[in-house]
């Protein structure tokens, strides 16, 4: 409950905080901290430097281009998202998943790029970006550099960023037609969880993109999503098409569920999910 | 003066109306600098990984843990707590009265997080529904009450009735409505 | 001041009303005071070193670095203690005098992840932690055991080498003749397990303690949330080599305590030390994961070979069965848990013949501790798992097979097979009410439409005993030589010296409602109102009443509490009329009590009020007659004490509780057959506590405990690795329930008053672990007949989808009946 001797910093602009990310051995950003002063709490990491991101404004926008696509500033919290009118208006699913996030308080403080760079297991949109293919603005004080989300998880609490590189936004391609379904089975924190987006006409998938979170790195099913392309869009179909998504998993296990379980749960969400894209209006948690 | 060893930053912010200006020791959380260095008793400790909500605040108008947000970072903001709830007189106010009415307190630990909580709902939200208002205070946990009647004081509040027309209408605001 | 009304007023007005509370402005307006919330002059903060280990030898400790960091105080060490004191009381040693020699602090060996090995003082918070990183302790790693029927193995690694086995205490039940029950029944269930796991209410205020050795007087202030510390000082004191007396305890509010919080007493007494080595007074405040690595657990209990001997009719002669419950490595008021399930022992049933071989044993977790429901819980628990698994192997009704066999309204004061004696109730009424409050038929048209659909309906029933007010005479079922029976509560009500009437109590509640609830019996006899009465808040051993008893613990304010209230106020009453009959030279049985005024009946212009009343005796004594002046004190305490004899203790036979408030819960659940995943689809309870004083608070004990047993149901488990680490030692793996988890409960009464009470009043609050039972029934009714069988109390979806997959063969079930052949 008591945080080891650390030092603040509240830079007045970004190349400040790259500044100071750069020259202070053992900095960290900290962003809506509902993740790190946890870890910091817990002594569980040792941080010479909290470089306080939380208000650079060049982190808090959160633009919706023509085209659809979602330009999201890392420091865009969860409460923003949920009720911004025009990400709502592309992003229904999405707004209403942010609106559930953990609590109010969380969502007040909690950050999208926060939960996204923490890659925690339970964190819910690590897999949202690698089933949309988000892409992942990095700056460091000597560049700046794009990452796809498929390549932005690396491990257990582990994320692609190098030392002094600082995630500042995220984009999240137009949804074009298709449609997000997001699920999960939740024992407290969640064990499992799926998100679709799928793309449909006249009662067949034409494209489906499918990622399974809670684990230590979200992964892509595209066994799953070559079954689904093509395929009608009806439960048992689906059913047949996504039993297969919990394949060669290698989920974690904990005092809520067994590694066996999250894996045979993993078939269930991602079913659920692409059905909840279908759907549509069918967004049942 | 912060009596911890490590840096120390100087911070000013409106607390409950009043600006508090003094150095702190970097590394206290919030909920500890209100606590111990400001002597509230409002918001509290119930847990350290940030669940329980018992030391919910408002930070900017929004509630907030303060356990997870260090003191210095409230640099500049506006901070209340349940300390500004009652009138200057010392008179309950709509929502505390209800909760009072209503028996949604007992040990009363949880109670200044919750009552921060259910103001900020009801800002957002003036007329919520049972399961709007469960969602609401979802973030802090109650370990006495079985959140029953803390959900029928916030909802008394927002409809105004109260009596057999508030348990009807909250009767069928939860039938059947899944949970667990 | 007052209004006058002519007519004589004596009906009660207050008692039994839904009255708001006296605690709840203070706490709406964060103007409580909880242990956290205090400070004293030069206090230092305590911080303790706890042992990573779950079983370990401590080979060296060395605390020179944290000594050396700027701010620290003081240190202190379980050798420190060790060479300061005795190792601590035990209540119930064996016969050749061998028992657990456990210290305040660890010593030697430390026996579970969280036992506290060194104890450090700061002057900040800050810095003790700081210097809790740098003690350096050198531990030797030792066998881990953490199943506790395992542990009663002769084989298994002895924790305490001074017991030799790992046997805390075992005694033998045996009431009625099951052997010849299981001989003469038509048929005999027998089931191979049921487990009750581990959980706590996890009371949101962590303990706390704020402690003063002032070595001046030599007294040992103590404000603290420990919620009996009467308690906590008879096993302390002794080993502190100081008087018990020397004590001076006190709280104010305290966040929430279910039981748990009886058990910080040794770290009290670790505080107390630490104060008197520094000279100084020590704060200290545990942290979540401190709570939940060493705050203390509840009982858990494992039940083996079960046997039912059950006839044609469905009727349940009793049972048999092994039971080993795990006290974990020390006995904190253990063993009493051995034998106060025995008040509960056929549970609200006829059950007639019982035999429980009964074993407390001792492993590497955290020591067991009373918990919401203590004891009685497990084994109603059990009794209720019994109940529908006869229902279902044997084909009978579950409600028919309930009504069948529960103890009949006409059936009270009911006298159990151990001597119990259930003082009333209504339990078919109970059960009626209850199933119109889930719709059970409506409940049952669902099960049958859902089947098929991926959504399993279960309907569930738990039928419980929330048994109040203990006799202490129990613990000498374990120990013949213990000095303690019956019970009893103190209160003083006084009318000060300005005129305002106070109320002294002898509890320390948690939330409970005492001084609401106290006000109004004293408003109703004193004829005025309850806001014009002043409880005194908290309890402070230099101010409150109190006996050996006192404290809030086992649902029994209600008849102890407030029976000391009605004695207390009755003596004030009888003085304030014999001061004022002497005033008005009038007969007493003139005198009536109106709104703060003592006057003649039927002449309200002839009034004293209360202040001129205690001018009289205090400051104006002339007036009265010497002998009068000299009695009467205005001061009157009353110590209420229920009638219990001393049980036979060879028999394990007597009366252990005075009232058996009843509570039956009826739930409809749905099942995800993908997932496992459970939810709540209608809950309801029927509580009856005989008379009530203050029926919303009564609604409200109800909540609160069935949300605890929901979420033990469901969602909160204390869960150890093979290696003794605690995986659920924070909320972020605990998960306590929310507002999300607990659906809305139905609630209904009746109300069968207790004859033995005087005020037709029973205590309540615990809740006997109901929604434990129920929710259990109800997975068990989703699964079906010729599935698994819910053998555990604790049921988060990867069990339930396991019992779900389950297909194994019918001898695999772990249930059984052997019928007699050609009988019936």
């Amino acid at each position: 409950m008591l945080l080891a001797a650390v030092d603040y910093y509240r830079p007045q602009s970004l190349s400040e905080a790259l500044d100071a990310l750069d020259s202070t051995p053992g900095a960290r950003a900290l962003a809506g901290g509902q993740s790190l002063i946890s870890i910091l709490k817990l002594r569980a990491t040792t941080v010479e430097l909290l470089v306080d991101i939380s208000r650079l404004e060049e982190l808090r926008s959160l633009d919706v281009a023509d085209d659809g696509s979602v330009v999201i500033g890392a420091g865009v919290t969860y409460d923003e998202m949920a009720t911004s009118a025009p990400f709502q208006t592309v992003h229904p699913r999405l707004s209403q998943v942010a609106a559930h996030t953990v609590d109010a308080q969380v969502r007040n403080r909690g950050t999208f790029g926060g939960n996204l760079c923490h890659n925690d297991p339970i964190n819910n949109f690590p897999p949202v970006a690698v089933a949309m293919d988000a892409v992942m603005h990095v700056t460091s004080k000597t560049g700046s550099r794009d990452i796809a989300a498929s390549d932005f998880f690396t491990g257990y609490f582990t994320n692609a960023l190098n030392p002094g590189e600082l995630l500042t936004s995220v984009t999240l391609p137009p949804l074009s037609g298709r449609r997000l379904g997001y699920q999960e089975i939740a024992i407290g924190e969640a064990a499992a969880r799926a998100v679709a987006l799928v793309a449909t006409s006249n009662g067949n998938i034409e494209s489906a993109s499918i990622a399974i979170g809670c684990l230590p790195v979200p992964v892509r099913r595209p066994i799953v999503e070559q079954a689904l392309a093509g395929a009608s869009a009806d439960e048992s179909t689906v059913a047949e098409a996504t039993s297969s998504a919990g394949d060669g998993l290698e989920p974690i296990s904990d005092a809520d569920a067994s590694a066996d379980y999250r894996q045979a749960m993993a078939s269930v969400v991602a079913r659920r999910a692409v059905m909840d894209a279908i759907d549509g209006g069918h967004n049942a948690e | 003066m912060p009596n911890s060893p490590g840096p120390i930053q100087d911070v000013e912010f409106k607390l409950n109306g009043d600006t508090i200006s003094r150095p702190v020791s970097s590394r206290q959380l919030l909920i500890h600098f209100l606590r111990d260095e400001l002597g509230l008793r409002g918001p509290k400790i119930g847990c350290d990984t940030g669940h329980c909500g018992a030391c919910t605040v408002s930070y900017n108008g929004r509630t907030i843990k303060s356990c997870m947000m260090l003191a210095v970072q409230a640099d500049g903001a506006e901070i209340a707590t349940v300390e500004s709830m009652a009138s200057e007189t010392g008179e309950l106010n709509e929502l505390q009265e209800s909760f009072r009415e209503h028996h949604a307190l007992q040990c009363g630990y949880c109670t200044s997080g919750i009552l921060m909580s259910s103001k900020f709902l009801l800002e957002r939200n003036p007329k919520p529904n049972a399961g709007e208002i469960r969602e609401g205070i979802h973030g802090n946990i109650c370990r006495c009450t079985g959140y029953v009647n803390i959900v029928k004081a916030i909802s008394a509040v927002a409809h105004g009735d109260s009596g057999s027309d508030l348990e009807e209408r909250l009767e069928k605001e939860q039938a059947g409505e899944v949970r667990a | 001041m007052t209004t006058q009304t002519p007519e004589k007023v004596t009906a009660p007005t207050w008692t039994g009303q839904s009255m708001p509370r006296k605690e709840d402005e203070r706490l709406l307006k964060a103007q409580g005071s909880f242990v956290d919330d205090e400070g004293m002059y030069r206090q230092g903060y305590a911080q303790l070193v706890r042992s990573p280990h779950a079983h370990a030898r401590i080979i060296s400790i060395d605390v020179s670095k944290a000594e050396a960091l700027p701010g620290v105080i003081t240190t202190l060490t379980g050798n420190e203690v060790k060479a300061m004191t005795e190792p601590l009381f035990q209540f119930a040693p064996r016969a050749d005098g061998s028992q657990v020699n456990e210290y305040l602090l660890g010593v030697d060996i430390v026996r579970f992840q969280g036992e506290a090995v060194v104890a450090i003082l700061a002057e900040t918070r800050e810095i003790a932690r700081d210097a809790a990183d740098l003690v350096e302790i050198d531990y030797d790693p030792l066998p881990v055991n953490v199943d506790g029927v395992a542990a009663a193995d002769p084989d298994a690694f002895v924790l305490h080498e001074s017991l030799g086995d790992n046997v805390g205490w075992k005694g033998e039940f045996d009431w009625g003749d099951i052997d010849w029950a299981l001989e003469n029944a038509d048929h005999v269930v027998k089931i191979d397990k049921l487990h009750f796991h581990r959980y706590s209410s996890t009371p949101i205020e962590c303990n706390a303690i704020l402690v003063n050795w002032d070595p001046g007087t030599d007294m040992i202030r103590v404000v603290s949330n420990n919620q009996f510390p009467m308690f906590g000082a008879l096993v302390i004191a002794p080993s502190m080599g100081v008087g018990i007396d020397q004590f001076d305890f006190v709280s104010q509010d305290i966040g929430g305590g279910f039981g748990i919080k009886i058990n910080s007493y040794t770290t009290i007494g670790v505080m107390a030390l630490l104060s008197r080595k520094a000279g100084r007074p020590v704060k200290w405040t545990e942290t979540r994961t401190e709570h939940h690595q060493s705050g203390g657990h509840g009982n858990e209990r494992t039940f083996l070979d079960i046997e039912v001997p059950v006839m044609a009719d469905g009727t349940i002669l009793g049972f048999k069965t092994k039971a080993y419950d795990d006290a974990g490595a020390y006995l904190h008021y253990e063993p009493l848990g051995a034998v106060i399930w025995s008040q509960v022992v056929p549970g609200p049933y006829k059950l007639k013949h019982v035999y429980v071989d009964y074993t407390e044993t001792l492993t590497n977790k955290c020591p067991a501790t009373p918990n919401r429901g203590y004891s009685r819980m497990q084994h109603i628990w059990f009794v209720e798992r019994v109940i529908d698994l006869v229902a279902q192997e044997l084909d009978h009704d579950p409600v028919a097979v309930r009504k069948l066999n529960y103890v009949q309204p006409e059936d009270y004061p009911y006298t159990t097979p151990n001597g119990c004696v259930y003082d009333s109730g209504d339990l078919p009424t109970a059960l009626d009410k209850v199933l119109d409050l889930i719709d059970y038929e409506g409940a049952k048209k669902l099960k049958a439409q859902r089947a098929g659909s991926g959504k399993r309906i279960g309907i569930g029933i738990g039928t419980t005993l929330d048994s109040g007010t203990n006799n202490f005479g129990q613990s000498r079922i374990l120990n013949p030589e213990l000095p303690f029976s019956g019970n009893g509560e103190a209160c003083t009500a006084l009318l000060d010296l300005y005129g305002e009437v106070m109320l002294k109590l002898g509890t320390n509640p948690q939330g409970q409602g005492h001084e609401t609830a106290a006000s109004q019996v004293a408003a109703d006899i004193l004829g005025m109102s309850p806001e014009n009465i002043r409880v005194w808040v908290g309890f402070d051993k230099s101010h409150s009443a109190y006996i050996g008893f006192s404290g809030t613990y086992a649902s029994q304010f209600a008849v102890t509490g407030i029976n000391a209230v009605i004695g207390a106020v009755n003596k004030l009453k009888a003085e304030i009329i014999e001061v004022a009959a002497h005033a008005f030279g009038a007969e007493q049985d003139q005198i009536e009590l109106v709104n703060g005024e003592a006057r003649i009946i039927g002449n309200p212009e002839a009034a004293i009020p209360f202040i001129g009343i205690a001018n009289m005796v205090y400051a104006n004594n002339a007036t009265l007659p010497h002998e009068m002046a000299e009695r009467v004190s205005l001061t009157c305490r009353h110590v209420y004490v229920p009638p219990f004899e001393v049980p036979d203790t060879e028999k394990k036979y007597g009366n252990l509780t005075l009232t058996y408030a009843t509570q039956t819960h009826a739930a409809v659940i749905e099942v995800d057959e993908e997932s496992g995943k459970v939810d709540i689809l209608n809950y309801a309870v029927v509580d009856d506590c005989g008379k009530r004083i203050n029926p919303m608070l009564v609604e409200g004990q109800v909540h609160g405990a069935t949300a605890h047993g929901i979420g033990a149901a469901l969602k909160e488990a204390f869960e150890y690795d093979e290696d003794g680490q605690l995986l659920t030692s924070n909320f972020l793996f605990y998960h306590a329930a929310t507002s999300t988890d607990v659906p809305h409960i139905k609630t209904d009464n009746i109300e069968s008053p207790s004859p033995f009470t005087g005020t037709g009043a029973k205590g309540m609050g615990e809740g006997g672990g109901a929604p434990v039972h129920t929710i259990c029934a109800a997975i068990q009714n989703a699964l079906g007949p010729n599935a698994a069988i819910v053998n555990d109390s604790h049921n988060p979806p990867e069990r339930v989808w396991r019992m779900l997959k389950w297909s194994g063969s019918a001898d695999e079930r772990g249930v059984k009946v052997v019928s007699k052949t050609g009988g019936g």
